[in-house]
């Protein structure tokens, strides 16, 4: 056997089971098609929207609908209501045109995941939130279901300067995948070799630098053994990977320059709500390009990093999350206002999507967006229940039809938690698992596996 | 349990170096009679207490590696049997552990915060050979990485440059060279980083046809290739190249190397741009392993035995980077001067820059930030307190910034004076309090002052009180900022690092104490003992009592099931009761009056609020199965605690093994027995000096030689049984 060929393969191997956000170039495709698959491996698509600093619960009450006395809900069975002659509350109201195409979920619970603030990992993993990543995260399971160009983008404002997060999303077990958070950095990675105007003598350049380096680690581990060796493995598997992606996106070409988006000075800027809009255009346009089928998008960075928008008066997020207020608007006021413009982004999104005809209907049909806080609840949250909001059906695979659910409350024997939600969506993705993350030892009397068959279509 | 860690870290496999496997029959001859003896009757076929079964463990153990470090964890801390069942032989038990530990494969032990596993006894008992570990590559810090890019560019850290290192999301050490290589995201940032750099380094401007430098960093070497009229020649292009080798790695490049960059020229330059090729030329250097992996192979002259020293080039790099970020003139010279070859050699430049107070070494500080961590208390929100200052929260302001750079300036004071660091680093009664150095704008002079000085809050009596400052944390009054500092701490109320605000803080929650983190700091860090992780599943609450004193509520976890871990924490932690979580001292706690609230109603029955009463403060502790039988027993409080542990052998060699993991860049294993006795020994004779034991180990056999195995086609195993 060619021990090249074995070694790059047992590291594809890792980068597939593992991975960081933007490995393996159409080896995900690749095993789709084989699987004879093609028409599930090019049209669904899953975008994570994470907003730090938690959901109130309010905020999903349609019109007609009030918090109960003490706050918490006890319904022992799924209660639900169509949301057709119901206003949304005021932070959703910017996705009204999508009303009829979303679901507003409540009283599906966290609290394998509880934590003073955010839950890190724990929020798309499902798991415990401050023991690193100890399994692979909801994204990243269906960035394996529905391969792309870039398996998984990650990208989004992290509530600090740091151009990388580590806090959310995994792989595996100790497989970090890193969340891009400067906007110059994500659209180069995503689309710079070939859009940005850079020439060809440049992009010449670019690959005979990889190739060359490639070259250069493979000769600088030719006299290693052991565990050495394997460290320069995966810095020589990051020069190859990358020669090979400068090879497809080239053959994506045409596709990257229509739809690259010009950014203008948010390429480069430091204003938290201009970064975010900058990291959207980017994600619509990968989505539009074809080059990825998920992507999470973040706001804020995990921990208690919630970040800050002065730009809106509002410079201190834990503040208000202490019922701080700023500049005459009450904490609630603030909360608001910061939901108006993340779910009138996520509306910006949605806009595009819809406007792209595929196959009978539009892109949007095809997809879904996933809507929640890295701190479920609140601020403090308890993680009871875990807001969400779901907008699209992944191509008829949801029922998310202008739907307010409030599934059964905590303890309740039919009630059900977030680990469910995410086993719906790899149902509906076409890659079933019936058990995801860490069961929640304060319902062992619950089942808890299984998808939510009253979202399953 | 096993801690899987994360952001580029390599997945590794095998056995592990320096943890000593037993003879492989180990599982037959020890682990299945003991299981068998002592475990199945609860754990078997029959019965299954706890959920867990034993009797099916596979011989090979890393086939359900967590159901093994579950055994090994209960066995090692003595959990298991319980105490009414008859007791294991230890040295059974011992071996047991230590068979378990290589065998499941995970780098068990070689991970931050696991060196303790390695009992201390086997380090410190006996006399120890010499011995060398094997080679290895050591990924360049965040820090490192960034001292190289300054380097570089001869400036302050260019604009644009991204940081593309991280570091495990750990507790303390936790800059292994084992845990990390680059992945391709980090890659992609180097790519970046490199074309930022070169464009610094060959920044220049053409003037009547003339190319010059235009940049503190321009590189004249490189200014040739940029000129746009003239085809550089191929002395231009192999001095450019070995200028940049110079530059990024400290020694030439070969012939070979000389040739193959220059091929990568060609191949640039066919397409047009030479200027365009000659920059990807110069990147290329930048982006080898030798510039981005600290290379610590042993490639010295062989000495006639097996191990081999390291090259005067790694051991330019190796100590550079031990203390500070970036590589040392003198080393460097010394280096391509060939000295460097002996280890007197190494240890005068060692002295120089340790005893020169011109060269910035900030790794000696970051050594106490990562070992006490108190860097944390940034991390840990904090509402205003509203229990002294109810009527006026605001005038008093939480900036544990300003504690912890109180806590960095202690830590520099007293390595200044370099006399009995560590005890005085636990017993000091002295403090920096909101302390800073500034210019005082009247006399125009640098002098000590006020940190953090908060406005007035903007009221209309203008006869209001100042604002309390941190100093108030310390236990000073308004008008009691003491001036000239380090200044002597109000008596009887906190000595040492451990009773900083800032230390404090970082162990605390955003609303409590937090005893039982503050216990397993002291168990880890002082006694060198071990904790298991808190079991996945569960959620560690204390119950929110408001009537209970915090001692009384954190009762819950004398439950059977969680005393087991807890009982080697909590009371190590609860002396620290004798301050609030902000770390102001106490005498006494807040507690609600259930009584006196029920009846604070108003004529009509309505209730007024709470009423709190002060409820008598226990901050005694207990120090058990410590290691040192002089330290076991009932202490009165934190102080006492405190001096105790800062008499103890066992304490003080518990910390030389910490300083041991950041300075070598690994948990230390038994054949560096000799090297932790010979710094421990040094450090005593020298009176206590941190330099000295910095010195020592880092001229130390663990640190200057290495076994050539890295380079062999089969990895290196050990067969030595523990003794």
């Amino acid at each position: 056997m060619n021990t090249e060929t074995t070694r790059r393969e047992m590291l594809k191997g890792i980068a597939l089971g593992a991975g960081t956000t933007l490995l393996t170039p159409f080896l995900g495709q690749l095993a789709a098609h084989a699987a004879g698959d093609e028409k599930t491996a090019t049209r669904k698509r899953v975008v994570f929207v994470m907003q730090s600093n938690g959901m109130s619960p309010a905020h999903l009450l349609p019109s007609g609908l009030q918090t109960p006395r003490g706050g918490r809900w006890s319904n022992a069975t799924l209660e639900e209501l169509s949301l057709k002659d119901r206003t949304l509350h005021s932070s959703l109201e910017p996705l009204t045109p999508f009303k009829d195409r979303i679901a507003l979920v409540q009283g599906l619970s966290g609290r394998i995941a509880y934590s003073d603030h955010s839950t890190n990992h724990g929020a798309l993993g499902a798991c415990p939130a401050n023991k690193g990543p100890m399994a692979q995260t909801i994204d990243s399971a269906l960035g394996e279901a529905l391969p792309g160009l870039f398996r998984h983008v990650a990208i989004g404002y992290g509530g600090s300067t740091d151009s990388m997060n580590y806090s959310y999303s995994a792989s595996g077990p100790g497989k970090n995948v890193p969340i891009i958070c400067s906007p110059d950095l994500a659209f180069k990675s995503l689309f710079g070799s070939v859009a940005e105007g850079v020439g060809q003598k440049a992009f010449d350049r670019r690959t005979n630098l990889l190739d060359f380096m490639a070259d250069d680690v493979k000769h600088s581990r030719a006299a290693l053994a052991g565990e050495e060796k394997q460290k320069f493995d995966r810095y020589l598997e990051a020069f190859e990977s990358l020669r090979d992606r400068q090879r497809e996106l080239l053959a994506k070409k045409d596709e990257l320059k229509r739809y690259a988006p010009r950014l203008g000075d948010k390429q480069t800027t430091s204003t938290s709500s201009l970064i975010l809009e900058a990291q959207f255009e980017i994600a619509t346009a990968a989505l539009l390009a074809g080059i990825t089928r998920v992507v999470t998008l973040i706001s804020g960075g995990g921990g208690q990093r919630f970040g800050s928008f002065p730009e809106f008066g509002i410079p201190d997020l834990h503040g208000i999350g202490h019922g701080g207020s700023f500049g005459g608007k009450t904490y609630e006021q603030c909360f608001v206002e910061l939901r108006q413009f993340h779910t009138g982004l996520i509306a910006g999104l949605a806009k595009k999507l819809e406007s792209v005809k595929e196959g009978d209907g539009t892109m949007l049909d095809n997809t879904l967006i996933v809507y929640l806080s890295d701190s479920g609840d609140g601020h403090h949250p308890s993680l009871h229940e875990w807001p969400v909001v779901l907008i699209g059906n992944l191509g008829g695979k949801l029922k998310t039809a202008g739907r307010y659910m409030r599934f059964p409350a905590y303890g309740q024997k039919a009630h059900r938690t977030m680990a469910n939600l995410y086993c719906t969506l790899l149902h509906a993705a076409g890659k079933p698992r019936d058990k995801f993350g860490v069961a929640d030892i304060g319902l062992k009397d619950i089942d808890q596996t299984g998808p939510l068959s009253e979202l399953l279509a | 349990m096993i801690r899987l860690c994360c952001v580029g870290i390599l997945l590794l496999s095998g056995a592990l170096r320096g943890v000593e496997p037993a003879a492989s029959n180990t599982y037959r001859d020890v682990l299945a009679p003991l299981l068998k003896a002592h475990c199945v009757k609860c754990h078997g076929p029959e019965k299954q207490s706890g959920k867990v079964r034993l009797d099916d463990l596979p011989a090979d153990v890393a086939r359900d590696s967590a159901r093994g470090l579950a055994v090994r964890d209960q066995l090692r801390d003595g959990l298991m049997p319980p105490p009414k069942q008859p007791r294991l032989d230890d040295a059974k038990a011992r071996a047991a552990v230590a068979w378990i530990t290589a065998n499941t494969g995970i780098r068990a032990a070689a991970l931050p915060n696991q060196g303790n596993l390695i009992p201390h006894e086997l380090l410190f008992g006996k006399p120890a050979e010499a011995a060398a570990p094997p080679g290895r590559f050591w990924r360049l810090s965040p820090d490192g990485y960034m001292g190289l890019a300054r380097e570089l560019t001869r400036g302050g850290t260019p604009p644009g440059l991204l940081q593309p290192f991280t570091l495990v999301p750990e507790r303390g050490i936790r800059d292994f060279a084992a845990l990390y290589t680059i992945d391709e995201p980090s890659t992609e940032m180097l790519l970046r980083n490199a074309e930022v750099i070169v464009e610094l380094q060959t920044a220049h401007e053409i003037k009547d046809g003339k190319v010059s430098g235009k940049s503190k960093g321009s590189v004249p070497d490189f200014l040739a290739l940029m000129d746009p009229a003239t085809e550089p020649t191929r002395k231009h292009l192999e001095t450019a190249v070995a200028t940049q080798f110079r530059l990024a790695i400290g020694s030439p490049p070969s012939a070979d190397d000389v040739t193959r960059f220059l091929g990568l020229y060609d191949k640039c330059a066919r397409a047009g741009d030479r200027a365009g090729a000659a920059r990807t030329m110069l990147q290329a250097v930048l982006l080898r392993t030798d510039v981005l992996f600290r290379g610590e192979l042993g490639r010295g002259k062989a000495d006639g035995s097996s191990r081999r020293m390291l090259a005067p080039a790694e051991l330019a790099r190796a100590i550079s980077l031990a203390m500070r970020d970036q590589r040392d003139a003198g080393l460097m010279q010394a280096a391509s001067n060939g000295d460097l070859t002996t280890p007197n050699q190494v240890a005068a430049h060692v002295r120089r820059i340790l005893d020169d107070p011109k060269i910035d070494k900030p790794r000696l500080l970051l050594f106490f930030r990562e070992y006490f961590e108190y860097g944390k208390a940034v991390d840990v929100f904090k509402d205003k307190p509203e229990d002294v200052f109810k009527d006026d929260p605001e005038r008093f302001k939480h900036d544990p910034r300003v504690l912890v750079s109180d806590t960095d300036r202690l830590i520099a004071h007293i390595l200044a004076e370099d006399k009995d660091v560590f005890r005085r680093l636990l017993t000091t009664s002295d403090s920096f309090v909101n302390y800073t150095i500034g210019k005082n704008k009247k006399t125009g002079k640098m002098e000590p002052m006020r940190a953090n000085v908060p406005p007035l809050p903007g009221r209309k009596d203008k006869n209001q009180q100042p604002v309390h400052g941190p100093e108030y944390v310390y236990g000073f009054e308004i008008a009691g900022w003491p001036a000239a500092q380090p200044a002597p701490l109000p008596k009887d109320t906190r000595i040492g690092l451990l009773m900083q605000p800032s230390w404090l803080v970082a162990f605390s929650t955003n609303f409590e104490n937090d005893p039982v983190r503050r216990g397993r700091w002291i168990r880890e860090r002082l006694l060198g003992g071990t904790v298991p992780d808190l079991p996945i599943g569960v959620v560690a609450q204390v119950p929110n009592d408001p009537h209970r004193t915090f001692r009384d509520r954190l009762t819950v976890t004398r439950a059977a099931q969680c005393w087991k871990c807890h009982q080697r924490m909590d009371e190590l932690g609860l002396p620290f009761e004798n301050f609030d979580h902000y770390g102001r001292f106490r005498t006494s706690e807040t507690v609600l009056d259930v009584g006196a609230t029920a009846k604070h109603v108003d004529a009509r029955g309505k209730p007024l609020g709470p009423v709190m009463r002060k409820a008598e403060l226990n901050a005694t502790g207990r120090m058990d199965d410590s290691g040192d039988p002089k330290l076991d027993g009932v202490v009165k409080d934190p102080r006492e605690m405190l001096h105790k542990l800062a008499e103890s052998v066992r304490v003080r060699q518990v910390f030389v093994r910490h300083v041991f993991r950041f300075f070598l860049g690994r948990n230390e294993t038994l054949s560096d027995a000799r090297t932790l006795q010979q710094a421990d020994r040094v450090y005593v004779e020298s009176g206590g000096s941190f330099k000295a034991l910095v010195a020592s180990l880092l001229t130390s056999d663990s640190f200057l030689y290495r076994a050539s195995a890295v380079v062999s086609q089969s990895p290196p195993t050990s067969k030595t049984e523990p003794k």
